[in-house]
């Protein structure tokens, strides 16, 4: 009769951490760094701020913006007309993907709140992020070989994977690693380490589960995470 | 000039290709050797894809 595999220890439970998640969507990767996963946190914060700014960089920086909507027809969805910022990303829906990359896209609302359409510019930002006039923007669709329209492509992509960084930080990552052994400390230990008395020492490690093979957990790569 | 050569919006694929198959691994797993697996993984199955569809729309233009 073959021997049972030696069970896996149950993984502790998904603690969710929404403060962690509002830092990534400030800055990507900002919740890792805040829960000590520093490599990752650096991964995506390099890695997503790199694709936006490339994006807008191959849109000469002028494909990231809230548009001035309030000359232009009512938009209305399940019979609700939209107002404000909803109505002005109806008529720009990129934006709604720009938008998750954080405070990087935040000046774009901000030329669209003070938006005054007898200036070139906005205040502080100047044109960065502010709707282009009809003219610059038939300039840039027109001799721009396609990299503008690709340009906004590579910011929403940017934008929509910093969701997924969100959630990593909010809830981890998709697959859990087992706690390592070295990792098995009693709460008492760390109590008893914090108040100064003995340092934490080695627990035993915890008692694997009393299952028939047939109930044997999942290997690890196999358990979701949340 | 080579066509391949020229400057082209097919030369900003790679950061795309390298940023996406990063972070989507690195938002699947915490161990750093499952991460460059599953990226590189990730990579080579988007690079496989779009060369064939390069290859396809080539050769439908060319012999077409």
């Amino acid at each position: 009769m073959a021997s049972s595999p030696t069970p896996e220890p149950p993984l502790p439970p998904v603690k969710l951490d929404p403060l962690a998640a509002l830092l990534s969507y400030l800055i990507p990767g900002l919740g890792q760094v805040y829960q000590g996963r520093t490599g990752k946190g650096l991964l995506f914060f390099g890695g997503l701020y790199v694709l936006f700014f490339y994006g807008m960089w191959m849109g000469q920086w002028r494909n990231v913006w809230l548009p001035d909507v309030s000359g232009l027809p009512d938009v209305s969805v399940a019979g609700q007309t939209l107002g404000g910022p909803a109505k002005a990303a109806s008529y720009r829906p990129q934006f709604l993907g720009q938008f998750f990359i954080g405070t990087a896209a935040w000046p774009g609302v901000y030329q669209y709140a003070v938006f005054d359409a007898t200036k070139d510019t906005g205040p502080v930002f100047g044109k960065f992020q502010r709707t282009p006039d009809e003219k610059e923007l038939n300039e840039l669709q027109r001799n721009g070989n396609k990299r503008w329209d690709l340009g906004w492509v590579y910011t929403v992509i940017a934008g929509v994977l910093n969701l997924l960084v969100i959630y990593d930080a909010f809830a981890g990552p998709m697959f859990r690693e087992p706690p390592k052994p070295s990792d098995w400390v009693d709460d008492a230990d760390v109590e008893g380490a914090r108040a100064g008395a003995q340092p934490p020492a080695k627990a035993e490690p915890p008692p694997a589960p009393a299952a028939p093979p047939s109930q044997v957990p999942n290997p690890p790569d196999q358990q979701g995470g949340a | 000039m080579l066509p391949l050569l020229a400057v082209s919006i097919y030369w900003d694929l790679p950061v795309l290709l390298v940023v996406v198959s990063l972070v989507y691994a690195a938002t699947r797993h915490d161990n750093w050797d499952k991460i460059v697996h599953e990226a590189t993984g990730w990579g080579l199955r988007i690079t496989g894809f779009l060369v064939a569809i390069g290859l396809v729309l080539y050769l439908l233009s060319t012999y077409l």
